[in-house]
């Protein structure tokens, strides 16, 4: 199968379908906010918002997971989704890329140099079975920055179907063979035609188009390692309050804490996200925290994501989603956080 | 001259004269929406300050941050009204000194919450915006509006009584003065007024939404505890989860921690990502502290914060029922 066409009138009628064998997770509002929620019908969906409140990483890595629960009985995993397979409709480009980099850290999906393979159960069971419907951004907002790391507003990489949003229509074509598979069993479409294609390229490229310049990133790691010391780190972390708002949005944060909640003889296992910018996150036993100050939990942020992740995984933890500068409550804006480290001493400036 | 110009010139002066090491003003942010904290040493960058109505940030919490990063130093703050109380509540409270703060206060009209902003514009990205005093301009992609300033304020400034500094030592232009205010305590009696389970339903629903990013505690300049009662572990005081059930204990007790310590700047709410309401709740303490012991937080820099000090004659309704 090549690309579809999905008529908008039947887009209802698309989730019906996809719901029978599904448990469907779209962008919706929760509470106020937008976030990627369990959806049984057209209505519960925003189609609008491009860049969600929330990142879709805790559908497959919630905030607050129970890992088991024990009482004298013994211990039992909880049971997870009833069983149906999830599907998530309307994943933005970074968003997809974002599993990618998760499923490197929870599925392994590289091998490791030492072999030892971790793959952690809870996160598999969900990702493996999933089927990803990605959207191309026809309209990039100013915080995105995707194109700054080797996709773009209409990349379709972690997606099992790529899906553009073409005016009456979206079209639909599948990347993965699992993506295929799930459009062979799915009614509703008509072909495409050579117009739909010409469409999609033109609004592929007119979004690439309206983005702002990307700053140069090869060789940030290097970079970056070659600046730790310096005391630019002060200067940039010093509006910084180390909250966690911008980990617990951002799709690529993957840093956890496991806590026991217990009472008498029965109790939980529970996993929760965790940030780098708590103090409490490399307090050890002692009392000794290593990373004491601000600045060196802001340092920590920057590295893990530009220099230690790409030097371990291959890649940025990083895919330009921008929410991270959309939420930050003192507006300390990452792309300038990259961009005055690396002009940092570039040009004698030693001052902001 | 108007208030921009004005605050960068007494900056310079502050700087050049050698009266303050740093000062802490707000300067044009990469988001339109948002102003950035602004830290200036030299006179060079006191041309980057401005004051307008995305000038949120409380900067006061500066002071306790890094465990009183500024001890030692000179350190000249721009504030607003409500700033300005934190301000002298961390004087009052011992962790900054008079003689080692300049106080400049900037006449405030009140500074904008994003989400109403957005809601204006109906979700769509802003792009430019334009303080134009009782309006305010914002451009997008394909539409510009102009929005009566009272539509977007925060919450907090909407209920504001005080919009200037009681304290300072400097003054960029005409206070206000006091704001009389009778509608500000509307949202709160109504609330009391539902029944308990009602209450309990908007509380929880509320709450359910946290996610425990502690923004809201990280920007509150009356929350400087060494450890926070969230973060102690050896024992454990509360759970880290997002169920409602530890998010309602957290938010709680956090009210009653700031009780009498609240200046209700709203700069919690503001920075909340889950646009939680966390303003009505620590107004009403901050009411029911005024109500029992007469005072306001940080309003008087000779007074003393109303759980430091005792009267025989307060009510003592908590102790006798």
């Amino acid at each position: 199968m090549n690309m579809v066409s999905l008529d908008k009138k039947k887009f209802g009628s698309f989730i019906l379908e996809l719901s029978a064998e599904h448990a469907v997770y779209a962008p919706g509002k929760a509470g106020g906010k937008t976030e990627f929620i369990p959806v049984e019908s057209e209505d519960e969906i925003d189609l609008k918002t491009l860049v969600t409140d929330l990142s879709p990483k805790g559908v497959f890595f919630p905030h607050s997971e129970v890992l088991y629960e024990y009482d004298k009985e013994g211990i039992r995993v909880p049971q997870k989704e009833a069983g149906k397979p999830i599907a998530v409709w309307g994943m933005r480009g970074c968003d997809a890329r974002s599993l990618l980099m998760l499923n490197k850290v929870f599925g392994s999906a590289i091998q490791m140099p030492d072999n030892k393979n971790f793959q952690d159960p809870y996160w598999k069971e969900k990702y493996d079975n999933s089927v990803i419907f990605g959207t191309g951004c026809n309209e990039p907002l100013s915080t995105c920055f995707c194109n700054w790391f080797e996709a773009g507003p209409h990349s379709s990489a972690g997606m099992d179907v790529f899906v553009v949003d073409a005016g009456n229509s979206f079209l639909l074509e599948p990347v993965t063979d699992k993506g295929r598979a799930v459009l062979d069993k799915l009614s509703c479409f008509t072909d495409s035609t050579e117009e739909d294609k010409t469409t999609a390229a033109e609004l592929a490229s007119e979004a690439l188009d309206g983005m702002a310049e990307p700053m140069e990133v090869n060789g940030l790691g290097e970079m970056l390692n070659n600046k730790y010391d310096e005391p630019v780190w002060d200067q940039i972390s010093a509006k910084c309050i180390n909250c966690g708002a911008c980990t617990f949005s951002c799709p690529t944060c993957h840093c956890y804490d496991i806590q026991d909640e217990g009472k008498g003889s029965s109790g939980k296992r529970i996993r929760i996200w965790d940030s780098c910018m708590f103090p409490i996150f490399t307090m050890e036993a002692s009392g000794h925290n290593p990373r004491a100050l601000s600045s060196q939990r802001v340092r920590q942020r920057v590295m893990h994501k530009y220099s230690y992740f790409p030097e371990k995984y291959g890649e940025f933890l990083c895919t330009g989603c921008g929410r991270c500068v959309t939420v930050c409550p003192v507006n300390l804006d990452i792309r300038e956080v990259l961009k005055t480290i690396n002009e940092y001493k570039k040009q004698g400036i030693t001052n902001g | 001259m108007n208030t921009t110009d004005n605050l960068r010139k007494t900056i310079k002066t502050l700087i050049s004269e050698k009266k303050v090491d740093l000062f802490l003003g707000w300067e044009k942010g990469s988001l339109p929406l948002s102003a950035t904290p602004l830290f200036v040493t030299t006179g060079e960058q006191a041309e980057r300050a401005i004051f307008d109505v995305t000038c949120g940030n409380n900067l006061s919490i500066y002071f306790t941050k890094d465990k009183k990063q500024y001890a030692n130093k000179k350190v000249g703050i721009a504030v607003k009204g409500c700033d300005a109380r934190s301000v002298v509540l961390n004087i009052l409270e011992k962790q900054i000194k008079r003689e080692d703060v300049v106080i400049v206060g900037v006449p405030c009209n009140g500074v904008l919450d994003k989400k109403k902003v957005l809601a204006a514009t109906e979700g769509r990205e802003v792009l430019e915006l334009v303080d134009n005093g009782d309006t305010v301009t914002v451009k997008g992609k394909g539409f510009e509006l102009s929005l009566n300033r009272q539509e977007i304020l925060s919450s907090s400034c909407l209920a504001c009584i005080y919009p200037d500094a009681q304290e300072y030592d400097f003054f960029m232009g005409e206070a206000r003065g006091e704001v009389p205010n009778e509608e500000r305590v509307k949202e709160i009696i109504d609330f009391q007024n539902l029944p308990d389970s009602d209450r309990w339903e908007q509380t929880r629903a509320e709450y359910q939404k946290c996610i425990r990013c502690y923004a809201c505690r990280n920007v509150c300049p009356s929350c400087y505890c060494n450890v926070c009662f969230v973060d102690q572990n050896d024992p454990k005081w509360i759970g880290s989860t997002c169920e409602y059930t530890d998010s309602v204990i957290f938010h709680v007790i956090r009210n009653l921690h700031v009780a009498g310590r609240c200046v209700e700047c709203g700069a919690c709410e503001r920075a909340c990502p889950m646009d939680i309401n966390l303003l009505m709740m620590n107004r009403k303490v901050a009411m029911e502290v005024k109500d029992r012991f007469g005072d306001v937080a940080g309003l008087d820099i000779n007074g003393k914060p109303a759980m430091s000090d005792f009267k025989e004659d307060e009510k003592q309704k908590f102790i006798m029922g």
